[in-house]
């Protein structure tokens, strides 16, 4: 599904990604955990082709969602418009503008804000607006779904909904790449946590089959 | 009394000459402006539009006036008419500040909405006029209308070129009558009355696109 080979990238020459490699098949939920600055949102971006790399290579197959950590809602269009202007863009039959807004509605109910479809971002909540980041990102279709830092800046109530809106993606089969600092969020999502220091993979553990992976992986981060 | 109302008479004769020469340089000033704001994310058209913007705001507004309807006939050999030239003029020039105010707006929009965009699929044109511009605009407007108001108050320059605005007028009417305050306090009054109108314009179009607080 997604294969990464030996990809590196500097910013004024220092190294954010040291020769990463890692694959991952389809349906996997794979949470890029390490502290800040250590690469995580660089590697997610450089999938997403937001940003380039120096040298290496990544295969993707299919289509990819990004979800961004500040959510980045388009403040002028209200929530059903910013899920719907994508996928409308280029449909020039009413019948397709229909159905994507009647998928909009549905995923929006889906979620819980189908009372938001015309609200503008600005009067929502931060959860509010993380469903209709993630919302607006399902919209595309996407074969793996990127999430940068989804549960940054949310209460612990919050982070549970969030917890349980991607599982519910995950049951659709959707393959996803998480990074979060936050381990207890990983290790409740994922099937395979890869730990990224100084730009290198430290720890690629098998979060379902590992005992204790939070503790596992709080080693790695004091060695 | 029958004289102060024959004078704004007189003098209201060139409002629309003004407001002309006004509109005519907004479309031009906006038009190119905002061309000139997005071509600078085109790299190789930096230094163009860095030059244009350099030259225009660094030569007096006169001179360049004086240019476009003095020498440009003479290279070109088209004759051009004072309406004309004075829209050129002062469109041209209302161009690179608006091109500066336009990219100022661009610039304090957070980098994520271009990524956004572009992580939806949207081509560049879809994103800069249905994503981007909206947003500039509304982030901008006082900056623009200030402009626009500036404008209208630089079209009294068309009188060195013969132009009969309403300043000219004003003029002419107190070198006949050897009496300055009165016609120059009716100028200013229709000065002011357009820019008011200008700047309720203004608060319209910022109610009308008002939308709730950035995310």
């Amino acid at each position: 599904m997604l294969k990464i080979h030996d990809v590196c990238k500097s910013y004024n020459g220092i190294k954010v990604l040291d020769h990463v490699s890692f694959e991952i098949t389809k349906s996997d939920v794979l949470g890029l955990a390490g502290p800040s600055g250590s690469g995580k949102s660089t590697l997610l971006r450089c999938i997403q082709k937001l940003e380039t790399f120096d040298s290496g290579s990544v295969e993707c197959d299919g289509k990819t969602g990004f979800m961004f950590q500040d959510f980045q809602l388009f403040p002028h269009l209200t929530v059903l418009q910013n899920l719907v202007y994508g996928p409308n863009l280029g449909k020039k039959s009413a019948h397709r503008r229909q159905s994507n807004e009647k998928r909009a509605q549905a995923m929006l109910k889906n979620l819980g804000i189908e009372e938001k479809a015309a609200t503008y971002p600005g009067s929502l909540s931060g959860g509010q607006k993380q469903r209709a980041a993630l919302a607006r990102s399902l919209m595309v279709d996407p074969d793996i779904l990127l999430c940068d830092e989804p549960t940054s800046g949310l209460d612990v109530a919050t982070t549970m909904d969030v917890v349980q809106l991607l599982q519910s993606v995950c049951q659709t089969g959707t393959t996803m790449m998480i990074a979060s600092h936050d381990l207890d969020f990983l290790t409740k999502i994922s099937d395979r946590i890869i730990l990224l220091r100084d730009g290198k993979i430290a720890a690629d553990i098998d979060a379902k089959r590992c005992r204790n992976p939070v503790d596992r992986l709080k080693k790695y981060y004091a060695d | 009394m029958g004289g102060v109302i024959s004078n704004c008479i007189y003098l209201g004769k060139g409002l629309v000459f003004t407001l002309e020469l006004t509109m005519g340089g907004i479309i031009i000033g906006l038009t190119l402006g905002v061309l000139l704001s997005v071509l600078r994310y085109c790299r190789i058209c930096v230094p163009l539009v860095k030059g244009w913007s350099s030259v225009v705001r660094g030569t007096p507004l006169i001179l360049q006036l004086s240019i476009i309807y003095f020498s440009v006939p003479g290279l070109v050999g088209v004759k051009l008419d004072m309406l004309s030239a004075g829209v050129i003029a002062f469109g041209l020039n209302s161009s690179a500040y608006m091109a500066e105010i336009f990219r100022s707006g661009i610039e304090s929009l957070p980098k994520g909405q271009f990524e956004a965009a572009q992580t939806l699929g949207i081509s560049n044109f879809y994103m800069w006029r249905d994503i981007i511009l909206p947003q500039v605009v509304k982030n901008i407007l006082p900056a623009l209308v200030n402009e626009v108001i500036a404008l209208l108050k630089e079209t009294t320059l068309i009188s060195v070129i013969g132009g009969m605005d309403v300043m000219r007028r004003s003029q002419i009417v107190a070198a006949e009558q050897f009496e300055y305050f009165m016609p120059l306090c009716i100028a200013g009054a229709y000065y002011y009355c357009m820019a008011m109108l200008i700047e309720f314009v203004g608060e319209k179009i910022e109610q009308r696109i008002s939308y709730a607080k950035n995310p």
